[in-house]
């Protein structure tokens, strides 16, 4: 076991998928001899060979339709959209027909489809590459949504979606890719569709995904030598939502703030919010608050930090919430 | 010999005016050869085609007639298209695959599908019933173009399988109309296609009109010659010749199976009905473009050389066909007719290969809710 | 030129297939206008008279009177640009409208004539309106279904609530995450369950949600609670023997400059105030009074306290009035009913709980003893003292104080006569116990000083009526004035 960084994780775990099912194949611009952009594929068409990874031309839409077509015919493609903001063109194929063609007839045919997208900012990037699309796709049925936040859990999700006969849009926080975390690749996985607390508390419920739930756990650490107790959930699975899991914590501690670099408006915080009331409208001391980014286009690099909820958004957001 | 496409129609200018076509059938019932493809079949054959014309344009009638009467909410209607869709579907092999629009109803009769399957979707039962991987024919695609992209990534999954080099190959034929080649998948397809030499035919259906858009509002140029630029072969064959259809289309087939890569097929043809039934062609066409194709009809020419040719067919064999196909619309309508709607609660299912717990808990709640009312309380959808 | 319209047999509803030309109302060359009757056609089902969707001159008549004709088949042509002179060619395949030469361009519609069925806009069967790709809109009815019962509705909102599922067992986190958690004390902190508005309540009127007990479902604390928590404060019961209660809150201020005192309306007497006014204005009171000579009881009493089952028991006039009242309770069990006027029903209550009003510095409560009917007079003593020493001490809780079916208001206590008591919300009567003071009174013909009382009743003449309000005053009368009656009565 060494300390690994979440882009090395998820090479791994797209590696061990490969040597497990022949059927496997990745699919994305610049994902065979160059590895990808951010080294996820490294060393991958190596070793499994072009027909298996494949360096596609430059058509999103042209790389999930294909991908379902390759799925009729019994292949299990991982496809990779080189930035979040360079999904859109492929956004119909997905939408239309990724997620409904299993619907449409009536479980006969499975699009066992992973698009992997790296998403979110914090990289002092120029527009379109550090955009937080993942409503657009939690608000379509038929597709599984998923957001890794460390090397274990990027390392098994991974595995699991490809393992899935649903169609999965895994996102992947690309400011976390250099991070380390230990990692044991023997140890049992938890079921993928599921939230998980990290960080047990009692005052306040704290629920985040993707790249913030670093910065969720270092709001709940600074909140604790200020004598808050946070509990920290890691959505982990944004389609489902695992409300059950907030729900369950919520009535425990009676607060929520929900943290994600989306746009506050309309983002998957609403949803979360919207069912915390619901059912916990009881047990709440507080109305269930979210800090998002604001609600305007991902601003240029030089502001970012300042646009991006932060720290200090994070517990000023708590004392709001104790403050009812 | 070639054949010249009439060049006086209203939208003719350039896209269709003297464009060389391959025709073996002319709108008088003539053989006729060309230097590059031949059919290659018998007699019988071509009474085979003629029966599957007859009934594949019965039961396209049936659909118009049955929409008339509010058992379907629309039909699309192919009628004029049947010797493309014929004479390409006959050409598929057991194994090659089918990637339809929404109106290849024809080719989907060639594939096995029952024509009632195919009024369920138009009636609103479902969204398209068969099984695909049994007929090889995939369910019809709505959105434009889409299963151009499909069509090709099956076709490099046949190339991974290792299915191509051989006569035994397997191939895929991707079905489009002209309006399609404007849609940035299809070009993406094309592509795909001929970058990655996938085994796929791509067969427009030129049908003149997208709705009410004409031909020359899609392409500067006829549209076999798009192929060019990207770099594989394009044909425009008679979409109105049902041996000229089968032989173009075999042949691409046949090229794609052994490794050859992609062609494109532009079958030249007509829409004579509406796109769908409530569209309302007399306000953006006239009548006179009709007559002209009316002339070029693709089931009478086969009719008029069966009985031209002494042994061809007789009038037991015509007689035949139409009791055939007069059976084959009263059992598809009265099927329609009978077909019962989908249990309300039905549309959570197969949402996901496995549901999720709160799709569970919608459904029975919604159960709980149906349960609530009045047995004879109107429903809601009154369908 | 002339413009040629045709008119396809439309389906004019119910899946009419087709339908055979009974008469023609019109000739070629007519004139015609918009929804002029001109045919009458014969459906499965009726004759229906279709009128034109054309106005014009009629061109032309393309089925016989007597022939059937198929749903969809162009049967009448009209002129729609008489100006022309030409005749109309042989209609073209399905779907065209007739024009004359391959000259004609496609006629533009203008716009304001009637779509015909079956095309885009114009009608569809079964009440909708065609569109190019289904169906069509069609109006809704605007109504509810109606329902099995009330009650299946409700039930189907309130249906499947999630059940919570336990957050995953904290210990099983794996040891590569970035985490440090301090163990959880679960046991420290107490979840009370309350909606937002309850929450509000008790922080305003200072109450500790911890402490108040719930009694909404789900062990929901309701603001019922909350507002019998607040009124159960640390204060002064009452002394319903010879001391006076406590002097009221309100002073009078000497100070030159002091003319008002503002004082919030809030805790318990804000809900005393709105219990007042609704139980005031809501059931219709009516008291009736009754002087009696209740010298007997006062011996009774007197007596009781001697008696050995007695001995170490507070023992009063009131105490019998209590047992008096539970026994002309039953002989007039409307006095114990309540009226539920969301139901619709009056509730005849087959117990007696027996509620004495108290008054404490922070106001007015009315805890009950419940079960009274069932009691000996002794442990109707016991209660007694148990309730008054739990008010005095400011102990009272909500429990105690709910589901009362009749009060006794005891004036007496403060040297009143009488009153005209307002009824504890949910119950139907309250009974006012006054001072007891010799008075003259006829005694066999002669005047005679007795220890006289006034009783007052009120009730609720929307439960109680004039006849059984004076029957049960009659019988408690009797009794205090002749305990013995309680024998023949009971």
């Amino acid at each position: 076991m060494a300390p690994t960084t979440l882009g090395k994780a998820l090479n791994m775990g797209l590696r061990k998928a490969m040597e497990d099912d022949p059927k496997v194949l990745i699919m994305g611009e610049d994902v065979g001899k160059l590895g990808g952009v951010f080294r996820i594929t490294d060393g991958l068409q190596k070793d499994f060979g072009e027909d298996r990874v494949i360096d596609t031309p430059l058509a999103e839409s042209g790389i999930i339709g294909t991908a379902i077509g390759l799925a009729l015919r019994g292949y299990r493609p991982v496809c990779e959209i080189q930035f979040d903001g360079f999904v859109w063109p492929g956004y119909d194929q997905i939408v239309a027909q990724l997620a409904k063609m299993h619907y449409r007839s009536q479980g006969r045919l499975r699009l066992p489809v992973v698009v992997r997208i790296p998403f979110g900012g914090g990289i002092g990037a120029v527009e379109h590459h550090s955009e937080s699309p993942e409503a657009y796709f939690a608000h379509t049925p038929g597709l599984r949504v998923v957001a890794c936040s460390n090397p274990v859990d990027s390392y098994f999700m991974i595995q699991q979606a490809i393992a899935t006969d649903d169609p999965v849009i895994f996102f992947e926080p690309k400011r976390r890719y250099y991070e380390k975390g230990e990692l044991d690749t023997s140890i049992t996985p938890e079921p993928m569709f599921q939230a998980r607390t990290v960080r047990p508390g009692t005052d306040l419920t704290l629920v985040a995904y993707g790249p913030m739930v670093k910065v969720a756990l270092e709001a709940a650490s600074a909140a604790e030598a200020e004598g808050r107790s946070l509990e920290v959930i890691d959505l982990r699975s944004l389609s489902p939502l695992d409300s059950d899991t907030v729900v369950a914590s919520v009535r425990r501690t009676g607060r929520a703030v929900i943290v994600h670099e989306a746009s506050t408006t309309l983002g998957i915080g609403a949803e979360l919010a919207a069912r915390v009331t619901e059912e916990c409208f009881y047990s709440l001391e507080s109305p269930v608050l979210r800090v998002g980014g604001f609600d305007t286009p991902y601003p240029p690099a030089k502001v970012e930090e300042e646009w991006l909820p932060d720290l200090d958004r994070v517990l000023d957001a708590v004392d709001r919430s104790f403050g009812f | 010999m070639t054949t010249e496409s009439s060049g006086d129609l209203a939208t003719g200018e350039p896209a269709g005016a003297s464009v060389p076509l391959v025709q073996l059938l002319t709108p008088d019932g003539e053989r006729v050869e060309h230097p590059d493809y031949e059919f290659d079949g018998t007699d019988e054959d071509i009474r085979g085609f003629y029966r599957d014309l007859v009934l594949t344009r019965r039961v396209d009638a049936e659909g118009v007639a049955l929409q008339r009467q509010g058992e379907l909410g629309i039909w699309a209607s192919l009628l004029g298209q049947e010797a493309a869709q014929v004479g390409s579907g006959r050409a598929m092999r057991p194994q090659d695959y089918a990637f339809p629009t929404y109106r290849e109803h024809g080719v989907a009769m060639c594939r096995g599908v029952d024509p009632v399957r195919l009024l369920g979707l138009f009636r609103g039962a479902d969204q398209g019933s068969w099984d695909a991987e049994k007929h090889n024919f995939h369910l019809y695609t709505i959105v434009i173009g889409a299963q151009t992209l499909h069509a090709t990534g099956y076709a490099m999954g046949i190339q991974r399988d290792g299915a191509v080099g051989d006569d035994d190959g397997a191939a895929v034929i991707a079905y489009f109309g002209d309006g399609a080649t404007s849609q940035g998948d299809v070009n993406e397809a094309f592509i795909w296609a001929s970058v990655m030499n996938a085994p796929v035919v791509f067969f427009c259906q030129n049908n003149q009109w997208a709705i009410s858009v004409p031909l020359e509002r899609q392409t500067r140029i006829p549209i076999y010659q798009r192929a060019a630029g990207f770099g594989f072969p394009g044909v425009r064959v008679d979409g109105n010749d049902v041996l000229a259809s089968y032989a173009v289309t075999k042949a691409a087939l046949d090229n794609a199976r052994t490794g050859s890569g992609p062609t494109l097929i532009e079958a030249y043809t007509y829409r004579m009905g509406a796109h769908t039934t409530t569209d309302d062609p007399t306000r953006y066409r006239v009548a006179a473009e009709l007559d002209e194709w009316k002339a070029k009809d693709p089931v009478s020419r086969v009719r008029t050389y069966l009985e031209r040719n002494d042994g061809a067919a007789d009038e037991a064999f015509f007689a035949a066909v139409e009791v055939e196909a007069d059976e084959l619309a009263t059992r598809i309508r009265r099927e329609t007719q009978e077909m019962p709607s989908p249990e309300p609660t039905s549309f959570f299912d197969h949402v996901y290969v496995e549901d999720t717990p709160r799709l569970t808990r919608d459904r029975e709640a919604y159960a709980a809710y149906l349960e609530s009312f009045d047995a004879d309380a109107a429903a809601v959808g009154g369908h | 030129m002339p413009t040629y319209r045709e008119f396809k047999l439309p389906d004019v509803g119910e899946g009419l297939v087709e339908a055979e030309i009974v008469t023609w109302k019109v000739k070629r060359g007519d004139s015609v206008k918009v929804n002029d009757i001109v045919v009458e056609i014969e459906t499965a089902k009726s004759l229906v008279e279709l009128p034109t969707p054309y106005a014009g001159v009629v061109a032309d008549l393309l089925a016989a009177e007597g022939e059937t004709i198929a749903v969809g088949t162009p049967f009448f042509v009209v002129d729609v640009d008489p100006a022309g002179a030409a005749q109309p060619s042989s209609p073209a395949a399905t779907g065209t409208s007739v024009s004359d030469a391959s000259l004609a361009e496609v006629e533009v519609p203008t716009g304001d004539e009637p779509i015909e069925p079956g095309l885009i806009g114009g009608p569809a069967p079964g009440g909708r309106t065609s569109v190019l790709v289904g169906y069509g809109p069609r109006e809704s009815s605007g109504k509810r279904r109606s329902r099995k019962t009330a009650q299946a509705a409700v039930q189907v909102a309130m249906s499947t609530q999630p059940a919570p599922v336990p957050a995953p067992p904290v210990d099983e986190l794996p040891s590569a995450l970035p985490t440090s958690p301090p163990e959880p004390d679960s046991n420290a902190h107490v979840t009370v369950l309350a909606k937002p508005p309850v929450r509000k309540l008790a922080k305003d009127l200072g109450v500790d949600l911890s402490t108040v007990r719930p009694s909404g479902d789900g062990g929901v604390i309701t603001r019922t609670d909350v507002e019998a928590a607040a009124a159960s404060g640390d204060a002064a019961g009452v002394d319903e023997g010879t001391s006076s209660p406590r002097p009221a809150a309100a002073t009078w201020s000497r100070e030159p400059g002091e003319r008002e005192n503002r004082i919030p309306v809030k805790g318990v007497r804000k809900m005393t105030a709105q219990a007042m006014v609704g139980s005031a204005f809501t059931a219709p009171h009516v008291t009736e009074f009754l002087t009696v000579d209740i010298t007997r009881t006062v011996k009774l009493v007197e007596r009781l306290k001697s008696h050995r089952d007695f001995a170490d028991v507070r023992i009063s006039p009131l105490l019998v009035l209590a047992r008096a009242m539970i026994i002309a309770i039953r002989r007039t069990p409307e006095i114990n009913s309540t009226w539920d006027e969301s139901a619709q029903e009056i509730v005849q209550k087959h117990y007696v709980n027996l509620g004495i009003a108290a008054a404490t510095p922070r106001g007015l409560v009315v805890p009950n003893i419940k079960d009274a009917d069932r009691m000996t007079l002794r442990e109707l003593a016991d209660a007694l003292g148990e309730l008054v020493a739990t008010a005095r001490s400011g102990k009272t809780q909500p429990a105690e104080m709910q589901h009362g079916t009749v009060t006794i208001t005891n004036v007496g206590v403060f040297g009143v006569d009488t009153g005209t008591p307002i009824i504890n919300p949910g119950e139907s009567a309250i009974f006012a116990f006054g001072a007891i003071r010799e008075q003259p009174w006829v005694v066999r013909g002669r005047v005679r000083p007795r220890l006289v009382t006034t009783l007052a009743l009120s009730f609720d003449h929307r439960v109680v009526d004039g006849a059984q309000g004076s029957q049960f005053l009659a019988d408690v009368g009797a009794i205090l004035s002749d305990p013995a009656l309680a024998l023949a009565l009971s």
